[in-house]
This record gives structure tokens, C-alpha cells and sequence, in this order.
């Protein structure tokens, strides 16, 4: 047994070698935070401030990129579809993730097995998922069209991706790769719910929708709140669906933050890209700052 | 909950858990069933199982593709990010928890907002950082960045492993002459162990399934990892579907697989990170 | 001790991984790195690969070959550029290479095209026009090497037994033809993509054929109100609610129609080759019914847009001299002939013109054509930047889009996109 040094001879109080040894063992995160995240963070900020082309440095133009995307139609579409796409994709899967975790914490059988299946979406890239769900609704050749042609459903190809369809679309694929997040936190709490409290509530009489009001959503009231948040971020932030399905076509019904700013980019002007992801930061600051809230709320 | 299951009941829950695994493993079943099919039949007899199944697509994508060299790759990068990140995270977590000191609580929530960073956001200045730290088309760029992402989230569900677990043993260990240190690695450390393993899970997953920024940094062929190789057998307007999907289906395997055996542990993990946290 | 070697183990382990991320190998800048165009044919990308691998030999130079997928070029080459990362040549599409040297990252190249073209017999004037045209202000910034666009494809095995052999002249010959064998949902005959990708303006291309103009002469003004414009949307539109279109075209991305096609349920599409490709390697049945001719022409002329590729140098390369020798290198007839034999492409020289496919293959035939006798970039409008932005902003399939989808009448379809085209060309006052 190696005995500490600083026993013997306390050059350093146990306190101040503590506090040392605290900034020793974050240093390798915050190091690499600070050089890969805050520094472009700021930087981005910067250079929406820029008139920055690609290739050229730019000069400060104050708000003149902010000006100038609010008024194009695409970034107003944005806006719009970016709450309606977030919001559905939310409440479906806070409403599939709270009923397939009640589900799985009933006596059923082989739960290893429905709990792993219901992981399987999450653990396909989000990219093969979504050309996955893009040939699944393709007019040609896509499964889809094809169940509802042979089965005489329909006399003419769905065009699933077309402009009133193609939000449902991909509010369904998002739905699909997203929820086992939902159904697994869910559960893992409700399995933290000690079983007494619903010993008792049901020697008390209570139902069993009574017990999921009264204890079961209590008990997990506070994760289900970190993973709404959490899982809003992750939703308003991905690409993925909306630019491998649609594009954010037709005709802008599906276009969201993510894309219009990844258009940007492609068009070089990366001061006009570098807004539009910027005018998305008010939102995250606030989500960010209620889930901060929430985590470190000292239990 | 706690009554007996009846029949009825038991009927019901089957019904759903089984329409369920449908709505879960057609697409996944989809891609499979394309993935054996050739060109011609992909598009002209579409179909919901396969015609003329064929594990020709399989075998270009090894022998005309290098296929392998893609899986290495990837495989390298993912678990490198991984390890590194879980060491990283885990002192990290630890410091926070258990050490006291100044700014601590705001290095934390630093931490944290850096997990909220819109990505795309960071897509250009990070290319100019990796290309000064010249790291631009190495695989050790493309670890780095991944682990930077995923170490927040790793860092954060630790924490709330670690809290989890009664300082009293570690306290007692350093009664009994242990340094810190030790008592974080011997002692904390395998306690946490189901927290360490869902960590590890997600950032495997994260960095195996990245594309965005492995396609920027990543140019030269024989360092492409998965998702990139994938990407490239959509050429201009043609998408090799039967490749792709060949393509797609191994590079989801593994981690479905990861997952399917490591379920308890990220349970667990998830559990004690969002709810102690 | 046990435990002193977890320590050791543990440590041990860190340092080696961040040792490894330390003394990760400096970048070979020593390398002579050549980004090539990623086509749809693995021999031909293959063939291109081994030309340069060939070169760096002779020439006892260390080469890198990367293909870099023309999908992810701008996003590739973008990031490079910021990063300082840029290759020593690349190759590019010639509006890409257009932006780049307005950004000042290419190297012109002026000597270099005329070396290239005297040893070769002289530059065909589709692609000189475009290399040179005004907006580059006397330098050249890419050496073109092939040419391309879009040939018809149709159905022969459906349109002759319907009485139609030969090739439509008109487009309203072809939407008469695309009536007769409309067959849905089995077919589809009109499977051009109205979305907003770059399939998406061959309807500009119509739009012009029917005498509509994006802007005035001067480039400066648009023009899309008129009398032309509104007679090529009825057409279109009327074909629209006809059926002639398949469901989806509003939303296609570039490889809607040729989806549609290998499906066998399209009749008509007009696409570079990547289709006869596929084709001939997977479905040579569906080959075998297939025909090809050049974009018919409208009420007022025949557009048919060539473009071309080019090979270009950034500023940024230390080794121009030697990019610049490769280039020619690659300009080989021999190397050409063979190179096009497997890539769909027509031809950008006099003597590449000699390339035994184009006497082969129809589809070959047709880009030839299309080399000679195309339109070249924006014609009748002028190439400009602001044309360019008005196609990647796809102005004209979201026009037709705005009626078929949304259901607003014509007019204001035209009043919309003649303000939103106007607006783009007075950012380049």
C-alpha cells in the first residue's frame, strides 16, 4: 500500500491538493471543449456578423444577413415548419414512449427481448434510417405504394412525399428512429419506482390509471421533463430527415433551420449560414437553460 | 400493475407488443430484402420478398468496394473515441462530483452547454481547426472531434452514476491509506461500471454512425469509414440501392448488436444519469 | 501490488492513446494530391485513377488520387479551402469553377488552354463559349475536358406499336406521343422532375424553346412576364392535370427520373447517360427498347444546354507547374477515346471528337451532337451569375409547382417568380 505523500508532509493542505486534483481531471475535457466547441462557437457568431464568402475574409456588415434572411420566404417556412415538424415529432413520441413503458413494465414475458427490439431503430445511423424511410415511401418502387397498389387500396401512385404528405412523412420517420430514447428512459424510471408504493395502492383500492397518475407519473416526472428537453434539442438540431427525404421541398413545406442553413453553406456565403444557425440560438439558449436548471438541481 | 395479469390482458399486450415489432423491423426487414435483390429487380419487380436472392451485392461490396477497409476504419475511430472519451468523462464526472473547488459549478454547465451547441454551427470553423492542428484528413482528426461531442453527454450521465453510489466506501478506503486516486479507479470505478458500459454504447454508437464531418475531413480513400463509403454508391443521380442497403444492413449489425446485449447497462445508465443527474 | 498494475495498466493505456493522437503522422504535403469528378462508372473512374498513377511514375512523382463524390464536391471543396487544405488540381463543374475564380482560388490558366488546343486541333466553340465568356474577364480558369447535357431517352418498345417510330421533333409532338401510351400507374409518360433540383430546369430550358426569356439582353432585367411564358405554363400545366406526370415529380430529387425509368414506368426523360449506364449493365432488355435523341425543340427554337467539366489549379498549390503538365497529360486522345468509351460524355477538343464510341454507341451520338450543335450555358439568355442563381434557386420548377401544387392561377405564378427573379438580378447590379 502506497501511502500519500501529503500526509506526511502537508506542503499543500488536503483541501488545496483536492481542489488541484478537481482542475487536474477536467482539464483534458475542457481543454478540448474550449478548442472544438466554444472557440468555433464564437467564431460562427463572428461570422455572421461578416459578409465572409468562402475563400475571402469578409468585412463586418452589423445586421445586414440577419435583414436579409428574414425576409426570404424560405426562412419564414422555416420557422413554422420547424415548430410544427418538433412539435408533432414530440407528442407522438412522449405518447408511444409513456404507453410502450407501461406496457413493457407489466408482467410480460421475454421483456430482454421486446426491450432490445424497441431499441433497434435507435441503434441504426440516423442516415440509413432515413433512405431507408425514403425508399419505403418512394412512388416507385417503394414498399408503400406497393402494399396499397396490390391490395387495391389505391388506383394511382401515393405521392407520400409530395407537399401536404410530405410532413407526415417525415414526422413518421423521425417518430420511428427517435422513440426507443423515449420508451427506454421512461422505463428505466418507472423500474426505479419502488414496488411497494403500488402495494399499497392497491391494497387502498386504487386503479390502475390511479396509480399511474399518483405514483407512476410522479415518480417520473423528472426524467420525463430532462428527455423532452433533451430529445428537442436533438430533433431541432438534426438534418438527417428532413435533407435526405425532401430537401426541404416541395416547394419549402418541409424546410427547417437545419437545412436552410446547410443550403447556405452550399451557396458559400457562410456569413448568411452562420445567421441562419445564430437566429436558432435564442431557442437553445433557453431550452438550455432549463434543462441546466433542472440537472443540477441538487436532489 | 400489480394484479394479476388476466387473460384478456395478457392478450392485449401481445397484440400491441407484436404490432409494434412490426412498425420496428419492416423498414428494417425492407433494407435486408433489397439488399439481396440485383438492380433490375430492385426496380422492376419491386416486391416484399426477395426475387432471384442473391448475395452478390454482399460480395462486391467486400471484393470491388473495400468494404473491409471501411469497417476497420470505422471501427478504429469508434472505439479509440470511445476509450478515450469514457477516460476523459469519467475524471471528469468524478471531479465534479467529488472534489470541491472554485468555478466548479460553472465548468459544469459549460460542460453541459456544449452538448447543446447547434452542430451545423461549428461545421466550418472546426474544419479550419483541424486543418491548423493537422489533423485534416487523419483518422486521429475525426477521433478527436467525436470525442469532444460525445464527451459532454458521457460526462454528464456519469455524473449522475457517481452520485448515485455512497461516498461512505470511498471515504473508508482513504481511512484504511488509499490516495484519491486510488479510490476513484479501485473503488468508484467498478461501481460504476453499468453507467461506464452505456456511456461507451452511446458513444460507439455516435462516432460509428457519423457522416457529416467524416465526409469533409476525410478525403483520402483508404481512411473512409463506413457511413462515408456509404454515401459514395449514391454517384450523381444514381443510387446503387442494392449496395446501399447491402452496405447499410452490415453497418447497422454490429451496433444492433451492441445494443441488444448491452440493453441492461444503458438502461441502468440512462436511469441514473437522467434521473439522479 | 495487484493493484499498482491496474494503475500502471490504466495510465499506461491513456498515455499511449493520447500519445498516438499526439504524434499522429504530420500531413504527407509532400504529395501531389489530384481531386478527380466521381462519375457513374467504376471503369472510367478507374481508368482516370490509373492515368494519374501513371503520370506520377514517369514523372517520378508522389501522387494521391482522391475521387471526390460531385455530390459533396461544394461542401468538400468549401471546408478545404477555409482549412487551407485544397489539392493541387481538381476537377469541377464549370459554374463551381465560375464562383471559385470570382473568389480568386483558381489560377488562370491561359497559356496552358492554348497549348492544350493547338495539340489537340482547336477547342469546339461550346466549350470555348464557355470558359471564356465575359464574366471571367479574359482568363481562363478551367481546362475543359468533356462536354455534357441531356439526351431524350424513350420507349421505343411503347411508342412504335402506338404508331410513333421516330423521334418527336417538338415537345408538343412528344406530349402528343406521352397521351397515346399514358398508361397509369403502370406509366407514366412524361417523367421529367418539375422539383427543385437540377433536373428541375430542363423546364427552363422549355420555357426558353417556347421563346421565354429568364432576362433581358443586357442580363439585367427580368423578363419572365410574357406572352411566351404564359403559353408554355398552359402546356405544361394542362400536361400536369392530364396525368402525363407521375406522382412525385414536384418532389423527385436528381434521381427521380431515373428511378422512374429503370422501373420501366416512364415513356420519356431526359437525362446525361448515367441511365444508358445503368442500363447496360443491369437491364439490357429495357437498353434494347431504348432510343435516344437530342431535347426537341419548342414553338419558337430548339434549346439544348451543353455545359462542360474542367480541370483547374487553386492558388493555393505549390506545385502549378507540375498540375499544369499533368493536365495536358490527361488531355491524351488516347487516354480520351478510351476514357469516354466508359463515361458519358461528349467531347471539349477538335481531335477527341475522333473517339471511336461516338460512332458506336447512340447515346454517345447524341452528346456528340450536342457538342456541336448545342446551346451553350444560359442561351438565349446571357450566362451570368444571376442566371446561375436564378437555376439554383430553381425559380422555374417552383413557378409550375406553385400552379399544379398550390393551385394559384398562372398569372400570379408568373407576377411571384418575375418579382423573385427580379430581385435576385439586382443583387448583381
Amino acid at each position: 500500500m502506497v501511502r500519500n505523500e501529503s500526509y506526511k508532509t502537508p506542503r499543500f493542505s488536503l483541501r488545496q491538493l483536492d481542489s488541484l486534483l478537481g482542475y487536474v481531471l477536467v482539464a483534458p475535457l475542457v481543454c478540448c471543449i474550449l478548442l472544438l466547441v466554444i472557440y468555433p462557437f464564437f467564431f460562427a457568431i463572428y461570422i455572421s456578423f461578416t459578409d465572409r464568402v468562402i475563400g475571402s475574409e469578409g468585412e463586418f456588415v452589423g445586421f445586414a444577413n440577419y435583414l436579409a434572411i428574414v425576409q426570404k420566404p424560405d426562412f419564414q417556412a422555416s420557422i413554422s415548419n420547424t415548430i410544427v415538424l418538433v412539435g408533432a415529432v414530440q407528442s407522438i413520441k412522449l405518447f408511444i414512449g409513456l404507453g410502450l413503458a407501461v406496457l413493457l413494465n407489466q408482467n410480460i414475458r421475454a421483456r430482454f427481448f421486446w426491450r432490445g427490439l424497441i431499441l433497434l431503430p435507435w441503434a441504426m445511423p440516423a442516415f440509413v434510417a432515413f433512405i431507408t424511410w425514403k425508399l419505403l415511401f418512394a412512388p416507385q418502387g417503394g414498399a408503400f405504394n406497393y402494399i396499397l397498389i396490390n391490395l387495391d387500396l389505391v388506383t394511382t401512385h401515393v405521392d407520400f412525399l409530395s407537399r401536404d404528405l410530405a410532413m407526415p412523412s417525415v414526422i413518421t420517420a423521425s417518430v420511428w428512429r427517435g422513440f426507443p430514447f423515449w420508451v427506454i428512459s421512461f422505463l428505466a424510471a418507472m423500474q426505479n419506482i419502488p414496488r411497494e408504493l403500488y402495494e399499497s395502492a392497491a391494497l387502498d383500492g386504487a386503479n390502475a390509471w390511479q396509480r399511474f397518475l399518483h405514483i407512476t407519473m410522479p415518480g417520473i416526472r423528472h426524467v420525463v421533463l430532462v428527455v423532452i428537453l433533451i430529445s428537442t434539442i436533438w430533433t431541432t438540431n438534426s438534418f438527417e430527415a428532413v435533407w435526405l427525404m425532401t430537401g426541404g421541398g416541395p416547394s419549402n413545406a418541409t424546410m427547417t433551420f437545419p437545412v436552410l442553413a446547410y443550403y447556405g453553406l452550399q451557396s458559400l456565403r457562410i456569413g448568411e449560414a452562420a445567421a441562419v444557425s445564430v437566429s436558432m440560438l435564442p431557442v437553445f439558449a433557453v431550452l438550455a437553460l432549463i434543462v441546466a436548471v433542472n440537472l443540477q438541481r441538487e436532489d | 400493475m400489480f394484479d394479476r395479469t388476466t387473460w384478456w390482458q395478457s392478450i392485449l399486450y401481445y397484440t400491441l407488443l407484436i404490432l409494434v415489432a412490426i412498425a420496428i423491423l419492416f423498414p428494417v426487414y425492407y433494407m435486408f430484402n433489397i439488399s439481396l435483390k440485383l438492380p433490375k429487380d430492385i426496380y422492376r419487380t419491386p416486391s416484399l420478398l426477395p426475387v432471384n436472392a442473391t448475395l452478390k451485392n454482399y460480395e462486391d461490396l467486400v471484393t470491388e468496394y473495400d468494404f473491409l477497409i471501411n469497417l476497420r476504419n470505422s471501427l478504429f475511430v469508434a472505439s479509440s473515441a470511445t476509450f478515450v472519451s469514457v477516460v476523459f468523462s469519467s475524471m471528469a464526472a468524478y471531479s465534479l462530483v467529488r472534489l470541491k473547488y472554485l468555478y466548479r459549478d460553472w465548468i459544469g454547465r459549460l460542460i453541459l452547454f456544449t452538448y447543446l451547441t447547434p452542430s451545423g454551427l461549428l461545421f466550418i470553423p472546426l474544419s479550419v481547426i483541424v486543418a491548423r492542428l493537422q489533423l485534416g484528413n487523419t483518422l486521429h482528426g475525426l477521433i478527436f472531434v467525436y470525442l469532444t461531442f460525445a464527451a459532454p453527454l458521457s460526462t454528464w450521465m456519469l455524473m449522475g452514476y457517481f452520485k448515485s453510489i455512497p461516498i461512505d466506501l470511498e471515504e473508508q478506503a482513504m481511512v484504511d491509506g488509499a490516495t484519491r486516486i486510488q479510490a476513484f479507479y479501485m473503488i468508484l470505478l467498478p461501481l460504476a461500471a453499468p453507467g461506464l458500459v452505456a456511456v461507451s454504447v452511446f458513444t460507439f454508437t455516435a462516432a460509428w454512425n457519423e457522416l457529416l464531418y467524416a465526409l469533409i475531413f476525410i478525403t483520402s480513400p483508404d481512411l473512409q469509414t463506413v457511413p462515408v463509403a456509404i454515401s459514395r454508391l449514391i454517384t450523381g443521380d444514381v443510387f446503387r440501392w442494392g449496395l446501399i442497403m447491402a452496405g447499410a444492413f452490415l453497418a447497422a449489425l454490429p451496433v444492433m448488436i451492441l445494443y441488444y446485449l448491452a440493453q441492461r447497462f444503458v438502461v441502468q445508465g440512462l436511469a441514473a444519469g437522467a434521473v439522479k443527474g | 501490488m495487484k493493484r499498482f498494475t491496474t494503475t500502471k495498466l490504466f495510465f499506461g493505456v491513456t498515455l499511449l492513446l493520447l500519445g498516438m493522437l499526439a504524434l499522429t503522422p504530420a500531413l504527407a504535403q509532400e504529395k501531389f494530391v489530384y481531386w478527380g469528378g466521381l462519375i457513374f462508372s467504376e471503369a472510367a473512374n478507374n481508368l482516370f485513377v490509373e492515368r494519374v498513377e501513371q503520370w506520377g511514375e514517369e514523372n517520378n512523382i508522389d501522387v494521391e488520387v482522391v475521387m471526390i463524390n460531385q455530390n459533396e464536391t461544394v461542401q468538400t471543396v468549401s471546408a478545404a479551402i477555409e482549412a487551407g487544405t485544397m489539392p493541387d488540381a481538381l476537377d469541377l463543374g464549370r459554374d463551381f469553377m465560375l464562383l471559385l475564380s470570382q473568389q480568386d482560388q483558381l489560377v488562370a490558366l491561359n497559356d496552358l488552354y492554348a497549348e492544350i488546343g493547338e495539340a489537340h486541333g482547336g477547342w469546339l466553340e461550346s466549350a470555348e463559349s464557355l470558359v471564356t465568356s465575359e464574366e471571367f474577364e479574359d482568363n481562363i480558369y478551367g481546362i475543359p475536358y468533356a462536354t455534357n447535357g441531356n439526351v431524350l431517352y424513350r420507349r421505343n418498345d411503347l411508342l412504335e406499336p402506338a404508331g410513333y417510330a421516330e423521334a418527336p421533333e417538338t415537345w408538343e409532338e412528344l406530349g402528343e406521343m406521352a397521351r397515346a401510351v399514358n398508361d397509369p400507374p403502370n406509366v407514366y409518360s412524361m417523367s421529367f422532375a418539375l422539383s427543385n433540383v437540377g433536373d428541375g430546369n430542363l423546364t427552363t430550358t422549355m420555357l426558353q424553346s417556347w421563346g421565354g426569356r429568364i432576362a433581358d439582353d443586357d442580363g439585367v432585367n427580368c423578363t419572365i412576364d410574357s406572352e411566351e411564358t404564359r403559353a408554355f405554363l398552359e402546356w405544361i400545366t394542362t400536361a400536369y392535370a392530364d396525368g402525363l406526370f407521375p406522382p412525385g415529380a414536384t418532389t423527385w430529387d436528381g434521381a427521380g427520373d431515373n428511378t422512374a425509368y429503370q422501373s420501366g414506368q416512364a415513356v420519356f426523360i431526359a437525362n446525361p447517360g448515367s441511365v444508358r449506364n445503368y442500363l447496360v449493365e443491369n437491364d439490357p432488355e429495357l437498353a434494347e427498347a431504348t432510343l435516344f435523341s437530342a431535347l426537341p425543340a419548342g414553338p419558337a427554337m430548339r434549346i439544348s444546354p451543353v455545359n462542360t467539366v474542367v480541370r483547374s489549379i487553386p492558388v493555393t498549390s505549390e506545385k502549378q507547374d507540375l498540375a499544369a503538365d499533368l493536365i495536358a497529360y490527361l488531355a491524351d486522345d488516347e487516354f480520351i477515346a478510351e476514357y469516354y468509351s466508359s463515361a458519358i460524355y461528349g467531347p471539349a477538343l477538335v481531335s477527341h471528337q475522333e473517339a471511336p464510341i461516338f460512332a458506336e454507341s447512340a447515346v454517345h451520338a447524341g452528346l456528340l451532337d450536342l457538342a456541336l450543335n448545342g446551346t451553350p450555358g444560359a442561351f438565349p439568355d446571357k450566362t451570368n451569375a444571376a442566371f446561375a442563381e436564378y437555376q439554383t434557386n430553381f425559380l422555374t420548377p417552383r413557378m409550375i409547382q406553385r400552379i399544379v401544387i398550390d393551385s394559384i392561377s398562372i398569372d400570379d405564378a408568373i407576377a411571384e417568380t418575375q418579382e423573385a427573379c427580379q430581385a435576385i438580378y439586382d443583387k448583381y447590379q
